[in-house]
Parts: structure tokens; C-alpha cells; sequence
């Protein structure tokens, strides 16, 4: 594997299989039926978040402890792209302690890009702005396989604020490459046209505003969060719920073997009703976040292993 | 005073339509005469310049650069932005206001041209800026920054978006005898915007920079111009659509033109892939059907002036991340070939108008032709460029005499320069240029 992850788009199906597969390897020691590794004793990893994270953050010191690498935690306070040279300063400063690898988060797209050109030590991208999120991409392809048994000739929609979602553009370049169907869904004002012709297989990738119209035909469907944050709120209305939220009455037109995902944290009652988040026998929402662990042990093992 | 024998070049005066094997003889600062007659003009102690092979020209003028001074000196000062002019061959340049503080008074404009002065190497001409402190809001002293010497007005670095605002611009730059420059960008459809719009632009997660951002603005001021019948230019034309708004106009007879930058008619937003920051422009580069659209609308005369918008800033600068870089690049030293490629290389035009979109055409936009700038005429000012056609040379930054390096061109390889150039009949040189390789 490469020194970085930055970015699940360019990655070949190959390299994708061989990081979920790897990560699969590691999931009793994420789920705790098996011991903590010391693969990577000794190493350490510094943890750049500019932006608020619960999950991404505790999820790569939990995996970064799974297997006996220490982590150091920055929460800086500025986030916004103007700062661009006092995070690329802190970058270089926090390098110069000696650490192994940087796990960034900003608002900045090509933050990690932008790290990664000047700093020696890995660089492993835990969400750029809009960009990417590569990570959770994995995870939910991880999610994905292990819930159905298969990626390939799957269709997965991604229902929401697509256009300010650097999940769903991590998701989307790694599920098609993978052989998945890709459908996007959201209101016009969230999803441009552009985002139709940005993987490698266009031909896997669809574009809709009505979701009621491709529920029967799914087998994932993937909500996201309405991102108030990134100035997602002047494209959505206050009817947003009843034009693309998963209601328990459009949970109940998914076919039967359908599973629900959500990146977290979920708006209740906005994006997904509180019983459908809840409802064990579809939704994936905590599955992703133990397969989350097992994902960014495979990262960390393979750009900071030996 | 010196005279100089510019022997035997191609000699190209497109206003009036001079294309010839001839001589031209400089003395006491201008154009003293022509002579297609070979060995006619002899001048005791002149400097004799052996220019066959060579094309004499009028002397290039640029209407659309950014000096950076005062306020902005870690990226150029007037001094090393006429020395890169003159290493392009440009012998005029005009600088734009957005300067801090901004050139929105007569006393703002007066300590540009004095520093040109003291710089002693191109002419610099103001375009002063059309509302106070470049806000879009009051009006500007226009008529005091004329008495200084700006010969434009333009907010440049933002469009006026009030469309009230815009018609008083209007009907005071005309009062006044200036044309007015617009940088066309609606504000309220560029928010957080860092490219153009596109597949690209999607996938990186950046801000998205519509062609309708500009075109709306255009469309607007050609219709509240109707009305008012100023002079109107609009700046560094991005897209198709701009360039069929502006032909339109010109069609139905009003005094509108627009101009073009290298990038522009060279460049495609895939230059700005990989979060590559030298590619991020103000207005940003487009698609390729955008760069035919713009070279043809240059073929067939709807942009009538070309300009290098010259944007210098330090490597520390474009070295951000891309949302948050500056946006533009430097442009005097590289222009003339890359107008070149883009224009005749292509076919789309030939040398003589090539020349003349370099010289009488910002002359006639900015007034300068009144001076005699932008002619080979017989009393002109001595402002002369002598161009190698056939010079291949490579873009190198480190080299270069702008005081940034901000290009996306660089380890490009480049033909034609400029070999000799006079201002007021002086050859001006600096250390330097005017190697080729």
C-alpha cells in the first residue's frame, strides 16, 4: 500500500479488495474476540482534526491502540481555508515531533493533498471539506460486503446532500469501481449534474430526484446527513423529510434484504425517522462503526507497517 | 540624443496597414522615417540594428496588469513589473487599481506614475478605480484621477454587482471621456467559488464558478448601457457565451468590446486536477469548447484587445490549499509567444492582426492612440519592439524578471520574442532578458 490515503478515487478494484480484505482479517481483534496486535508498537500517530468528529476520531486512536501504536490528538480551533498556511505550519510542526503518520480533518478540499506534498511521514486523509472521506468509504464497503456478501452488481443509493458530502464521493468512487450500481439521490439544489461523470465508471452511476420511484430495486440505501455546516441550508427546504427523508413508511417499500446506512450523526426525525435507525434488522448504523475500526487498522497497518 | 537604424525587418504597423521588408530610423525619441527603399535612411552615428529575420512592431501595450504596488511589494513593484514588461516587449503597460489602498484618487494615481517614472523602463497608465475604495458603492473621483493620468475605470478584482451603481458608473465614465472596464462576476452565484463549474470541480469537492456568473453580469451591463452608450470594455473574457454577448452587442452597434489572457485561450480547468493552485484563475480557466469559442471570437474580430492580466503572488501564497490561494498568474514575460500559439499556431489569425491586438487596438481603448502610441507613424513616440519570431526559448520562472514566479507554464516551450525594445526612442534593456535559447 502507499505511503498516503488520500483519496479512494484512482484506486483499482484490486487495491480496494486487498484493504477490505485485510481489514476483514483484523475485525475480531476490532470486535475484541481476538487480542490487540503489536504490529505497529512503537509507532506513533498524530491526529489533526480541524473539524468537530466523534466517531473518526475515536475510531482511528481505537484502532491505532488495536494494534500497539500510540496517538497524539490535536483539535485545532480554525478551520476555515483561509487559514491555509498556519495548518500546513502546525502540520510540519507536529511531523517534526517525530510522528509516523497524520490523520487530518479540515474543511479544506486537497487538505490532505496540500499535507502530503510537504511532509515525509504518512498522510491519511479523515475528511477534506467536500472531497473526500476515503476511510469511510471503506468502511461502508466493508458494511456492505459483509452484510450482503457481495459488492459487485449491488445497487446502492445515496440519498441526500450529495453535493456537499465528502462521504458520498468516496462511496461512490469506491462501491462502482467495485462493480456496484450507484443511484444519487437528492433535490436539484444538492446535486449537480457534474457528480454524474466522476468515477471511473460513469456507466454505474445514476442521478434521481425522486427517491420514491427507485426504492424496490435497492439493496443498500445510504442516507446522509443534511450538512447545515457547509452552507447545504439555503438548498434545502423545510419539506426536505417528506421528499427524501427514509420514513418508516418508505422503509417499508425496501426489499426485505435492503439494509440501511448512515454515516453519522444522524439527524433524527430529518434524514431518518428514529424507528428505522433503529430498527436491527436493517439498519447497519453501529455495524459501520466497528467495521469503521477494523478499516482504519488496515490503513494504518499498511502505510505505517513494516 | 541618440538615433537608432532598425534595418531591414519585417516592419508591421497595423493601423496604417504597413506590412513590409523596410527600414525604420528612431531619433530624438520618436519615429523619425520609414523607407521600404533598401539603404535610403542613413543617420550619422547611428546604432545600427541588423533586423533581418526580425518583425519591428509598434511597441507592445498591455491594458490589463496588476503592478502590486503599493501594498502588495512582496509580489511586485512598479520597478520589477516594467522590467518584466520589457522583457515581454510590452513598452505600455495599464495597472489596476486593486492595490492597498486601492487607486481611487488623483493623488493615488500620481504616485504610480511617479514611480514609473522613476523606474524609467515602460510606460505605466492608470485605470483608476470607478467607485470608492473598490466597495460598488459611491462613486469615485473619476474626473480628478483622469486630471492625475488614469486613462480607464474599472473595480477590477470585482464586478459592480448594484445595478445602479453601475449605470452611474456608466454615464460618469462617459462624461468624463474614459471607458469603463467590468470584471464580470455576480457576486451572489461565486460564493466560496474556486473553479469553474464541472465533472472536475465536482469531484474535487470545490467551490463551483458557473460561465453564467459572467455571462449574466455581461448580458446586464450591455442592456443598462443601451441607454447610457458608454465606452464599455469587459475584462479577460472566459467562455462562450461571454464572447456571443459581446459580438451581439457590437453587431447592434454599441461601443462594446472585450479582451482575452493567454491562459484563456490556451488552458483548460484539467490544469487545475491535483489541487494545483498555478491553474487557479479569476475568472476561472473553462472547458476546451470555451477556448475554441474564444480564439474563434479573436478569428473573427468580436475580441478586438488582448491582455495578459499579469497577477503576480509569492510562491508562500499559491502554496495554500487551493480554495485558499490568490488567483491568477503571471503573464508580461510569456505572453507574446503563448498569443502565438494560441492564435497563429492555430490559424485563427495571422501576424499583422496578432500585432495589432497587441498595439493600435488597447491603444485606440485606452486613448493612447492620440499620443501616437500603438503606430509606426512618422512623429509617433519612438515605442518600438523588435520580435524574433522564431526564438524557442522555455518558460522558467526562477529567471524571470517579475518579482513572482506564479505560472502555470513553467518547463513550457515557447517561440518568438522579444529581442529590442525602445521607449521614447531609448532601447530599454534589463539584465537578463532578452536570451533565447
Amino acid at each position: 500500500m502507499a505511503r498516503h490515503l488520500l483519496q479512494l478515487e484512482g484506486l483499482d478494484a484490486a487495491a480496494l479488495t486487498a484493504l477490505l480484505d485485510r481489514a476483514e482479517a483484523f475485525l475480531p481483534i476490532a470486535q475484541r474476540t481476538a487480542p490487540p496486535s503489536d504490529a505497529l508498537a512503537g509507532r506513533l500517530v498524530a491526529n489533526l482534526f480541524y473539524e468537530d468528529s466523534t466517531r473518526t476520531r475515536l475510531s482511528f486512536e481505537t484502532a491505532a491502540a488495536r494494534l500497539g501504536a500510540r496517538s497524539l490528538a490535536l483539535q485545532g480551533a480554525g478551520s476555515s481555508s483561509s487559514k491555509g498556511e498556519s495548518f500546513l505550519d502546525t502540520a510540519l510542526n507536529v511531523e517534526a515531533l517525530g510522528v509516523d503518520a497524520i490523520v487530518v480533518r479540515s474543511a479544506i478540499a486537497g487538505g490532505a493533498h496540500l499535507l502530503a506534498r510537504h511532509v515525509r511521514c504518512s498522510v491519511i486523509n479523515a475528511g477534506d471539506g467536500r472531497h473526500e472521506h476515503p476511510t469511510q468509504g471503506l468502511l461502508d464497503c466493508l458494511t456492505v460486503r459483509r452484510a450482503l456478501g457481495s459488492i459487485e452488481g449491488r445497487t446502492v443509493a445515496i440519498v441526500g446532500d450529495i453535493a456537499n458530502s465528502r462521504v458520498a464521493r468516496s462511496a461512490m468512487h469506491a462501491l462502482t469501481m467495485l462493480g456496484a450500481t450507484v443511484r444519487l439521490v437528492g433535490p436539484p439544489t444538492l446535486l449537480p449534474r457534474s457528480l454524474g461523470s466522476i468515477v471511473q465508471h460513469p456507466e454505474r452511476l445514476s442521478i434521481s430526484h425522486d427517491l420514491d420511484a427507485i426504492l424496490g430495486d435497492l439493496d443498500v440505501v445510504m442516507m446522509l446527513r443534511v450538512q447545515l455546516e457547509r452552507a447545504a441550508g439555503g438548498g434545502v427546504s423545510s419539506d426536505y423529510r417528506i421528499q427524501y427523508g427514509l420514513t418508516r413508511d418508505r422503509a417499508n417499500r425496501l426489499p426485505p434484504h435492503c439494509i440501511v446506512m448512515h454515516p453519522g450523526p444522524v439527524n433524527r426525525g430529518v434524514e431518518v425517522d428514529d424507528d428505522v435507525a433503529d430498527d436491527a434488522r436493517r439498519s447497519q448504523i453501529l455495524g459501520q462503526v466497528s467495521n469503521g475500526v477494523a478499516i482504519r487498522m488496515a490503513v494504518l497497518q499498511g502505510c505505517i507497517g513494516s | 540624443m541618440t538615433s537608432t537604424l532598425l534595418r531591414a525587418g519585417r516592419v508591421i504597423c497595423p493601423a496604417s496597414g504597413l506590412d513590409a521588408t523596410a527600414d525604420v530610423l528612431l531619433a530624438d525619441g520618436r519615429i523619425a522615417a520609414i523607407s521600404q527603399r533598401r539603404g535610403e535612411l542613413t543617420a550619422a552615428g547611428a546604432e545600427v540594428i541588423d533586423c533581418d529575420g526580425l518583425m519591428v512592431v509598434p511597441g507592445l501595450i498591455d491594458p490589463h496588469v496588476h503592478l502590486r504596488e503599493p501594498g502588495g511589494e512582496h509580489k511586485e513593484t512598479i520597478a520589477t513589473g516594467v522590467a518584466a514588461a520589457i522583457a515581454g516587449g510590452f513598452t505600455s503597460v495599464c495597472c489596476m487599481p486593486n492595490t492597498t489602498p486601492c487607486l481611487d484618487s488623483g493623488p493615488l494615481v500620481e504616485f504610480v506614475r511617479l514611480r514609473a517614472r522613476e523606474a524609467g523602463l515602460a510606460r505605466v497608465f492608470v485605470a483608476g478605480a470607478a467607485t470608492v475604495g473598490r466597495a460598488g458603492e459611491q462613486l469615485a473621483p473619476m474626473a480628478a484621477m483622469k486630471h492625475a493620468g488614469a486613462v480607464a475605470f474599472t473595480d477590477d478584482g470585482d464586478g459592480i454587482a448594484n445595478a445602479q451603481v453601475m449605470v452611474r458608473v456608466l454615464q460618469m465614465t462617459k462624461a468624463v471621456g474614459c471607458p469603463f472596464m467590468q470584471h464580470c462576476q455576480e457576486p451572489a452565484l461565486t460564493q466560496g467559488a474556486a473553479m469553474n463549474a464541472g465533472p472536475l470541480q465536482a469531484k474535487l469537492g470545490l467551490g463551483a464558478w458557473p460561465a453564467i456568473a459572467e455571462e449574466l453580469m455581461l448580458e446586464r451591463d450591455v442592456m443598462l448601457n443601451r441607454a447610457v452608450g458608454a465606452r464599455y470594455h469587459a475584462q479577460h473574457l472566459s467562455c462562450a457565451g461571454s464572447a456571443e454577448i459581446i459580438r451581439r452587442a457590437r453587431a447592434a452597434g454599441q461601443p462594446v468590446s472585450g479582451e482575452a489572457s493567454p491562459h484563456h485561450l490556451l488552458l483548460t480547468d484539467d490544469a487545475c486536477d491535483d489541487y494545483n493552485t498555478m491553474a487557479k484563475m479569476n475568472p476561472p480557466l473553462r472547458t476546451a469548447a470555451d477556448v475554441q469559442a474564444l480564439r474563434q471570437a479573436v478569428a473573427d474580430g468580436t475580441i478586438d484587445v488582448l491582455a495578459t492580466d499579469h497577477a503576480p503572488h509569492s510562491d508562500a501564497e499559491k502554496a495554500r490549499d487551493f480554495a485558499g490561494a490568490p488567483f491568477g498568474i503571471i503573464g508580461l514575460e510569456h505572453a507574446l509567444p503563448l498569443y502565438r500559439e494560441a492564435l497563429v499556431d492555430s490559424g485563427a489569425i495571422a501576424w499583422p492582426r496578432l500585432i495589432a491586438l497587441l498595439t493600435i487596438q488597447p491603444a485606440r481603448l485606452l486613448g493612447l492612440d492620440a499620443m501616437g502610441l500603438g503606430t509606426l507613424r512618422v512623429g509617433a513616440p519612438g515605442d518600438v519592439t523588435v520580435i524574433d519570431p522564431e526564438a524557442r526559448w522555455t518558460v522558467d520562472p526562477a529567471t524571470g524578471r517579475s518579482k513572482s514566479r506564479n505560472t502555470p507554464f513553467a518547463g513550457r516551450a515557447l517561440r518568438g520574442r522579444a529581442v529590442h525594445v525602445f521607449v521614447d526612442g531609448a532601447a530599454k534593456s534589463v539584465p537578463g532578458s532578452f536570451r533565447t535559447s
